[in-house]
């Protein structure tokens, strides 16, 4: 295996190149000002100190809160679902995480259309709503119209590591637990539900990832009041032009989700050596 | 866990939740077969969008784009990850960790993040961006995917097995190929899978890193909100039953060899697993086989473009009719790469960051701009024949580009309100801009998201003049906005205002005149209103960049849209009120004769047209319109 | 059979990072002959293993392969394969297929390679197994196709790295004849690495002792067994009591302030030695009749034998005898001359 040894080069040098050196970038323009090119640069933390702003302050809250809600909602729907599958035999699981993996494979730009029409004020859901004699609320550019379609969009992202986990351990401890006296709340409880945490950790992580910094849900639900992280981020580079105040708020998203990671990190690994 | 019964409960829960996964799915299969372009009345069946479809060059291109940007990414992803993943193990623990992290960088980074981390050193970098910059960047963001799928199978590997294989006579090579790549093959396909996911569906990144006329189908149809355009769901549903059949197929097709492996096996007949190799093999070449036959296909399509005398169009979304421009190339023998963009300050933002076009349709004010930041080259107007057909005040009276030195008008119109004639009384349209404080209408109003035509309607509503420099007096409009969003609930939309208003959703909507004319056209309850406090009188003009190379090629692509078919067939398809004088007759007496979105009054002295505002006028509006929006 | 050695090594170190795992190894290996290294783990056995196979490159020193030097050369221009501790067998190809692997990267007709197999999977007794799944053998059937797969290639040696280490009691011995068996029947040089000394005492030819990256002792497994060198080999190598004494004079030990014949010689005048008894060695007689008395103190049944240990004024002895005593009883030790094996402190 020693031959193998050089492989690894050829990605250092793109990793450098495509990975490391544009994040350096962005931290350039987020602490210096000026028009958007590097000749002409001058230092200042005024582009942080701008997020301070309340009204950008508030847009941090609020992506945060929608990815907490985001995140919860799909727990509560992906955890039984992924368990629920696991009981099935194997070749019918196969089909069912088939199921769930596929629209993963439809863009997702056209499925939160469909939502559009679904949602809109004189839309199927509406319309449907009034056949049964129900005056439907309005849904569409509503945090409900996000929420919804962000869940509809990462629900597999969550299902998938949970389900993984869950096949992966070892059911003699389900069985031992049983033959200690557990009962299957309890064995729930304290075998299976700890067993999967760390596939939950990952679902959370990667749904509360995608959802906080998402950007093509806001605008097309939530309408262009609607401002997530993403959506302000988007608004200074495209609209605004400014760069640098851009820039500062991708790093400053960065480091809180590095932060929030390796937090997550550490639950899990505290988690492991708990049961060792 | 296996062998128990599963409760009906459980089993029902299951059902909810894929109906809930597929019914935008369903929903978008069901209405691609509408008649009409309603997405939400279902009109009769037929099968006319997907003829459409695969007549429209462009989103059969961009489908070409995202499938090969896929299927390149994937095959590159997957080898340069893979070597990682098998060179890293034997790594030094320094470099590994430092790879590690890194390569977790892209993972944990939010899509936005590492979209403009990228566009901003490819336009440091000075790279020409389009279908290289695009397949850099999938690559970029796929790989890290592939290295963390196959790194944990390099690792429980069992080490001896490299050596072994050396140990028979193979040399590394083989060692790798034989033995290795075998070993680790799970892993290499998950990662492959993933890597073909991820760039298939990534919207994003490619929006940002993009140019030149390279669209994949997210930036298609996030361009394409101005009019819903059903052939996107007939796409889709082709999409969909493409992956499904795929995935199905890969998925049940083992399983249904394996039944029939155990009848054989049962009726004494054993020789399965000799089989099962043979069709992993074949499975195998003829993959590689397809991916092979699209990278040729590709790259054959991408020679012949660079063959031909191009010119690089960069519009505004859902602003010409394709057809004009295949029919053009024809006429020309040439290719229009043509990309569209969804204002004119991203397109302004993609020109600044190192993006090259020939042609663009900008703005009034936006080629005001362009004009003093010397990003265009005079027209050659010797080499446009159809210089009178355009309307002459569209020329004589022009205020950002006097006498049309460096612009061909294109479209022209104004700012109003749209209005539901049976929920609007038309006394309260006497109150002019006030009525959208009205409070009567709370919660039936969509405003435009649009920074300057917003701050318009406020400083019109107030008595100033919109292209003011004023901080008192912007700071004034600022507090009529904040008022209404306050006590009016307005939803502030882009494009998508078009379809919420054919549908009926709310009583009115600040619209341009052309988008009227074309609500008023689909919904016969709407009419359209120009308050008398005065309003922007807009402008849209071809111009020619700094970049071109061929201006003969350029003036006869503008030329030829100011031939009279031509131009109706395009204002047909558009809705708005053309430049050339006598389409925008025709459409005024006999097409669109009776809309009031068509031929708005221009006569009112109140009216003005956007100037160029400085970059802190325009930071300072920028701003406060975001607090607007989020407040 | 010693005719002319096959492998040399000649002052081999090595290093790993600021760790020396061998200082200055030399040895000879025979054509024909088995071979095993014996060692504890980590004593630096198994690298000698992988830089003769080549997977390891010697920090210094040169190895020999025919009087050429072949340290740099890597392992598929060598003509040696090996048989690796857990069998290394690939997972995704078949018995036949794995067999096979070598002869299909040489790239010999499938007929010959047909052949050849067959006759290959007929000598190690798994004739019929050709299409079977290698993972789901047991673990001796593995050991097979293992050697198989490594004798088809005509190895002028064949290295084993604790091959039998995962299987269990009885089927190794069954093994142990078996390998002995084979590598007589293909007449090559085995190299064969082990912790065990019993399967090293039982296979070999040559032992090879190891510790700490240093060789102990070379030679027969009786020549190791009874006549141990450094007291490593002595303990290391089946039971022992070491005991410090003086030598004398040639033939006359003197340890626990009794003077002993023995057969050792060579020694300085009153040097200062260890004797190794084996317990087996150690003879139970009457106390009137013995030099050394003492009393047993602990008694334990060991199947062909009983094994004693006996408090003397000076020390504890472990006795093996066949006879039986009662705890407490007082007896005497005696030691017959050859039985009593000289070292010099180490």
């Amino acid at each position: 295996m020693k031959h193998f040894k050089g492989f690894a080069y050829p990605y250092v040098a793109w990793s450098f190149v495509l990975i490391a050196l544009p994040l350096l970038l962005i931290v350039l323009y987020s602490v210096t000002q000026g028009d958007n090119s590097l000749l002409t640069i001058h230092f200042t933390f005024d582009n942080f100190k701008k997020i301070g702003d309340p009204v950008y302050l508030n847009v941090f809250i609020k992506s945060f809160e929608i990815g907490l809600i985001v995140t919860g909602i799909c727990l509560i729907l992906a955890y039984p679902m992924a368990y629920i599958i696991t009981l099935f035999d194997d070749v019918v699981q196969g089909i069912l995480i088939l199921i769930v993996t596929i629209p993963m494979w439809i863009n997702t730009l056209l499925r939160t259309y469909a939502w559009i029409s679904l949602l809109s004020d004189n839309g199927l859901i509406s319309q449907f709503l009034g056949m049964l004699g129900i005056d439907a609320p309005t849904m569409m550019y509503t945090n409900f119209a996000v929420i919804i379609g962000l869940v509809c969009d990462l629900l597999p992202f969550m299902v998938i590591p949970i389900h993984t986990s869950l096949t992966k351990m070892d059911y003699s401890l389900v069985e031992a637990a049983k033959d200690l006296g557990a009962n299957n709340l309890q064995t729930f409880r304290m075998i299976i539900l700890k067993l999967s945490i760390p596939g939950i950790i990952n679902g959370v992580t990667l749904v509360f990832l995608c959802s906080i910094s998402s950007f093509v849900v806001p605008v097309l639900l939530g309408g262009r009041q609607y401002m997530l992280i993403g959506n302000l981020i988007e608004n200074q580079f495209i609209s605004i032009g400014d760069w640098n105040f851009g820039s500062a708020i991708s790093v400053l998203l960065a480091i809180a989700i590095l932060l929030i990671m390796s937090l997550m990190r550490r639950m899990d690994s505290e988690e492991k050596g708990a049961e060792e | 866990m296996r062998s128990k019964k599963i409760k009906i409960g459980a089993k029902l829960y299951i059902l909810v939740c894929f109906i809930f996964f597929y019914l935008p799915i369903a929903v978008t299969m069901f209405f691609s077969f509408n008649s009409s372009k309603s997405l939400t009345n279902f009109t009769g069946f037929s099968l006319h969008w997907y003829s459409k479809l695969l007549s429209d060059q462009s989103i059969l291109a961009a489908v070409y784009v995202s499938i090969s940007i896929a299927v390149f990414a994937t095959i590159i992803s997957t080898i340069l990850g893979t070597i990682t993943a098998i060179g890293l193990s034997k790594s030094r623990r320094l470099l590994k960790e430092w790879l590690l992290n890194v390569n977790n960088v892209p993972i944990m980074n939010p899509d936005i993040v590492t979209a403009i981390s990228l566009m901003i050193l490819f336009s440091s970098a000075g790279l020409q961006r389009g279908y290289i910059t695009m397949l850099l960047a999938h690559v970029a963001f796929c790989t890290p995917f592939v290295i963390t799928s196959v790194y944990p199978k390099v690792r429980s590997m069992d080490q001896n097995l490299p050596n072994a294989a050396m140990d028979l006579g193979a040399t590394p090579y083989q060692a790798l190929t034989k033995v290795v790549v075998p070993l680790l093959k799970p892993g290499i396909f998950a990662g492959m899978l993933l890597a073909f996911t991820m760039s298939l569906d990534d919207f994003i990144v490619s929006y940002f890193v993009t140019g030149n006329g390279v669209s994949n189908i997210s930036i298609l149809v996030y361009n394409m909100t101005k009019r819903i355009n059903p052939t996107i769901n007939a796409l889709s549903t082709l999409l969909i039953l493409a992956v499904a059949i795929v995935l199905i197929g890969m998925n049940i097709w083992p399983v249904i060899k394996e039944k029939r492996k155990n009848k054989l096996t049962a009726s004494g007949n054993a020789k399965p697993r000799r089989n099962s190799r043979k069709r992993e093999k074949v499975t195998f070449w003829s993959v590689t086989a397809i991916i092979t036959l699209v990278a040729v296909v590709c790259a054959a399509q991408f020679s012949t473009i660079a063959n031909k005398q191009t010119l690089r169009v960069f519009n505004s979304g859902e602003y010409v009719d394709m057809s004009l421009i295949s029919d053009f190339e024809k006429e020309n023998n040439c290719k229009v790469v043509y990309e569209t963009y969804d204002s004119n300050e991203s397109m302004y933002t993609k020109l600044q960051s190192g993006s090259t076009y020939d042609i663009l349709v900008p703005s009034d004010y936006m080629i005001e701009r362009l004009i003093k930041e010397k990003y265009l080259k005079p027209v050659d107007w010797s080499l446009i024949t159809r210089k009178d057909a355009i309307i002459s005040d569209l020329v004589s009276s022009n205020e950002y580009d006097p006498g049309c030195k460096y612009s061909v008008p294109y479209y022209w119109g104004n700012v109003g309100i749209v209005y539901n004639k049976n929920i609007v009384s038309r006394e309260d349209l006497e109150e002019g801009w006030e009525i959208l404080k009205n409070t009567k209408y709370k919660g039936q109003i969509y405003m435009y998201d649009s920074e300057r035509d917003s701050f318009m309607i406020a400083l019109k509503s107030l008595g100033y003049s919109m292209n003011t420099t004023s901080k008192a007096e912007i700071r004034e409009a600022y507090n009529w906005l904040i008022e209404q969003s306050e006590t009016m609930d307005p939803v502030y939309v882009g494009d998508d205002v078009m379809d919420n208003m054919i549908s009926g959703n709310k009583a009115m909507a600040v619209v341009y005149s052309g988008d009227a004319a074309y609500i008023i056209d689909e919904n016969d309850d709407m009419e359209y209103f120009v308050p008398d406090e005065g309003t922007n009188e807009w402008c849209d003009a071809m111009v020619v960049t700094k970049y071109c190379k061929n201006m003969e090629l350029a003036c006869k692509f503008m030329d030829y849209f100011l031939d009279d078919e031509v131009s109706k067939v395009n204002t047909e398809y558009i809705g708005y009120d053309s430049a050339v004088k006598s389409t925008f007759e025709y459409f005024r007496d006999v097409a669109y004769a009776g809309n009031s979105g068509c031929a708005p009054d221009q006569t009112n002295p109140r009216n003005e047209v956007f100037h160029n505002q400085s970059q802190k006028t325009k930071e300072y509006m920028s701003n406060l319109w975001t607090k607007v929006k989020s407040n | 059979m010693k005719n002319k050695p096959i492998i040399e090594l000649r002052d081999i170190s090595k290093n790993f990072g600021d760790q020396q795992v061998l200082r200055g190894i030399n040895l000879d290996i025979y054509e024909n002959e088995f071979l095993t290294l014996l060692g504890p783990s980590g004593c630096g056995k198994t690298t000698i293993l992988r830089i003769i196979a080549g997977f390891e490159e010697p920090s210094n020193g040169q190895v020999l392969f025919n009087g050429e030097n072949i340290a740099k050369l890597p392992p598929y221009k060598r003509e040696v394969n090996t048989v690796f501790q857990k069998y290394a067998l690939f997972p995704f190809l078949n018995v036949r297929d794995n067999v096979a692997f070598g002869l299909k990267l040489k790239g010999l007709d499938d007929d010959i390679i047909s052949q050849r197999v067959d006759k290959m999977l007929s000598m190690v007794g798994l004739k019929g197994y050709e299409k079977r799944d290698v993972t789901r053998l047991s673990g001796g059937q593995q050991q097979r196709v293992a050697i198989a797969r490594a004798l088809i290639n005509e190895p002028k040696v064949l290295l084993l790295d604790e091959p039998l280490g995962a299987l269990d009691a009885k089927l190794r011995k069954g093994m142990q004849i078996e390998l002995k068996k084979i590598q007589k029947e293909v007449g090559i040089t085995f190299v064969f690495v082990t912790h065990d000394q019993e399967e090293a005492l039982s296979m070999s030819d040559t032992i090879v002792v190891i510790n700490d990256g240093i060789i102990q002792q070379v030679g027969s497994p009786m020549d190791i067994y009874n006549e141990p060198e450094k007291r490593f080999v002595a303990e290391f190598i089946g039971e022992s009591n070491i005991i410090e004494g003086n030598m004398i004079r040639d033939c006359l030990v003197k340890f626990d302030d009794i003077e002993w014949e023995c057969v050792d010689k060579g020694f300085k005048p009153n040097e200062e030695i260890e004797v190794v008894l084996r317990p087996e060695d150690m003879d139970v007689v009457d106390v009137d009749q013995a030099k050394l008395t003492g009393t047993i103190v602990s008694k334990v049944f060991m199947g062909v034998h009983y094994e004693y240990f006996v408090e003397t004024s000076y020390r504890k002895y472990k006795v093996h005898t066949t006879e039986s005593y009662e705890v407490g009883k007082e007896i005497g030790l005696t030691i017959d001359p050859y039985d009593i094996q000289v070292m010099h402190i180490s």
